[in-house]
């Protein structure tokens, strides 16, 4: 039997359908992002987990004669020597200033980690990689963000880790969409109301606890 | 095709446990997702809004110049104490030449650093208290896989860690419950299948580029 058109039901019914196709919806669209952050966070927490381990061994050096880089800036002549190796990913500065005639920096993706070190004066470069496994891989996409909260001078400079930040958001918001929508759907319940809410409130003072609780005294 | 008993027994208590379960991690699952876009796009001075109190007669543990890891933790803790400090302590570095040892110790709501001159007996203490947001971004990234000897030396984050582990267990069994549950319906199976399809097909794109 199918159930009549939207126009035709009180909008309180038409919230409620809509809410739980939206619940759904949004879980099946972001179901392998969740489990993307669910096993990869548990890796994260687990680093002695035989499979959180990411394996540090780099690929022999290879060098490099390259032309002048161009740009006015470091970040342009880095982008310019990335061009002319062929590498992507999202440019890392050290943490010391740059020595006169060098232009060194690092290049981040979840795949590989470069080392680049560029002598100015001879146009010559040295490259060190490491290669990451698909699992390695998936375990750094959690947490490649771009972005260092505490560091004022990080910015984004790949267009791909921009992208990936935003499908981040996305499943944040999908997430707090599902729950406030949950909530929703549990209160309409009559039946469920004592036992969502001793269950809710067992969630909210655990995590509280912790977000609040602790930050008391020291 | 009509439903037996026991099938529908089945739906009722999965959808029970996804409802009870669901709203008991709802409240991790918030903070973890607001956390998100502190992370990805919130800026912090860490030198901004710190106070640095000086205390004097501190009582150096012996040891704690040759202590390495986790040692050195439990033993900069006798220090942090002095200093009216509770928290996870991180990486203590001992800088031989100043004979000081220098302790990080945080907490949700607070970041503190401990700079003990071992000759003078006096220790500095920085802190920085932190907003809400960003003591729910810390909860996010404990323990973490950075230090893995030292972490959880503070008894709330191998608690937290704990916690964050149920998180993820249950979220794992609330989204295998949640298709479970979809798929019962046999009027939105189509759409579900292509919102599912769409959403697979977005992911294998990310790793793709990524990571493989």
């Amino acid at each position: 039997m199918s159930s009549p058109p939207d126009s035709k039901r009180p909008a309180g019914a038409v919230l409620e359908t809509w809410n739980r196709r939206l619940h759904y919806y949004l879980g099946l669209y972001f179901l392998l992002f969740i489990w993307l952050f669910a096993f990869t966070g548990l890796l994260l927490n687990h680093p002695r987990w035989s499979l959180a381990r990411i394996p540090n061994d780099s690929n022999p050096a290879y060098e490099r004669t390259i032309d002048p880089p161009r740009g006015g800036t470091d970040l342009d002549r880095a982008r310019d020597v990335m061009r002319q190796l062929g590498l992507a990913g999202e440019i890392d500065w050290p943490q010391a200033s740059q020595a006169t005639g060098r232009l060194d920096f690092n290049i981040a993706s979840p795949k590989q980690a470069t080392q680049v070190r560029v002598d100015l004066a001879r146009q010559h470069v040295t490259v060190q990689q490491i290669d990451r496994s698909l699992g390695s891989g998936l375990r750094i996409m959690h947490t490649f963000t771009g972005w260092r909260y505490t560091s004022a001078g990080t910015s984004r400079d790949w267009i791909v880790t921009s992208v990936w930040v935003v499908a981040m958001d996305a499943l944040a918001a999908g997430l707090l969409v599902m729950v406030i929508g949950s909530y929703y759907m549990w209160w309409r319940l009559k039946r469920m109301r004592t036992a969502g809410s001793v269950a809710l409130a067992a969630g909210w003072a655990s995590c509280a606890l912790f977000v609040y609780g602790f930050g008391f005294g020291g | 095709m009509t439903k037996t008993s026991g099938e529908k027994a089945l739906y009722r208590w999965t959808r029970d446990f996804h409802l009870c379960l669901g709203l008991f991690v709802s409240p991790f699952v918030i903070a973890f997702a607001v956390s998100v876009f502190f992370l990805n796009h919130a800026k912090v001075d860490p030198a901004a809004s710190s106070s640095v109190v000086t205390i004097r007669d501190v009582t150096i543990p012996p040891g704690l110049d040759v202590a390495r890891g986790r040692e050195a933790a439990d033993r900069a803790r006798e220090l942090v104490n002095q200093a009216g400090l509770t928290g996870e302590i991180g990486f203590v570095r001992y800088v031989r030449r100043e004979q000081h040892v220098v302790i990080p110790v945080s907490k949700p709501g607070l970041e503190a650093t401990v700079d003990v001159d071992l000759e003078r007996r006096v220790a500095v203490v920085s802190r920085r208290p932190t907003g809400v947001l960003e003591s729910v971004a810390y909860l996010h990234k404990m323990p973490g896989p950075h230090n893995a000897d030292l972490r959880g030396n503070w008894f709330w984050i191998r608690m937290w860690r704990w916690l964050a582990d149920g998180t993820v267990y249950l979220l794992l069994f609330i989204s295998a419950t949640g298709v479970y549950l979809w798929f019962a319906i046999k009027a939105e199976r189509r759409i579900g299948m292509a919102l599912l399809a769409a959403g697979g097909l977005c992911f294998a794109g990310f790793v793709y580029v990524l990571a493989a």
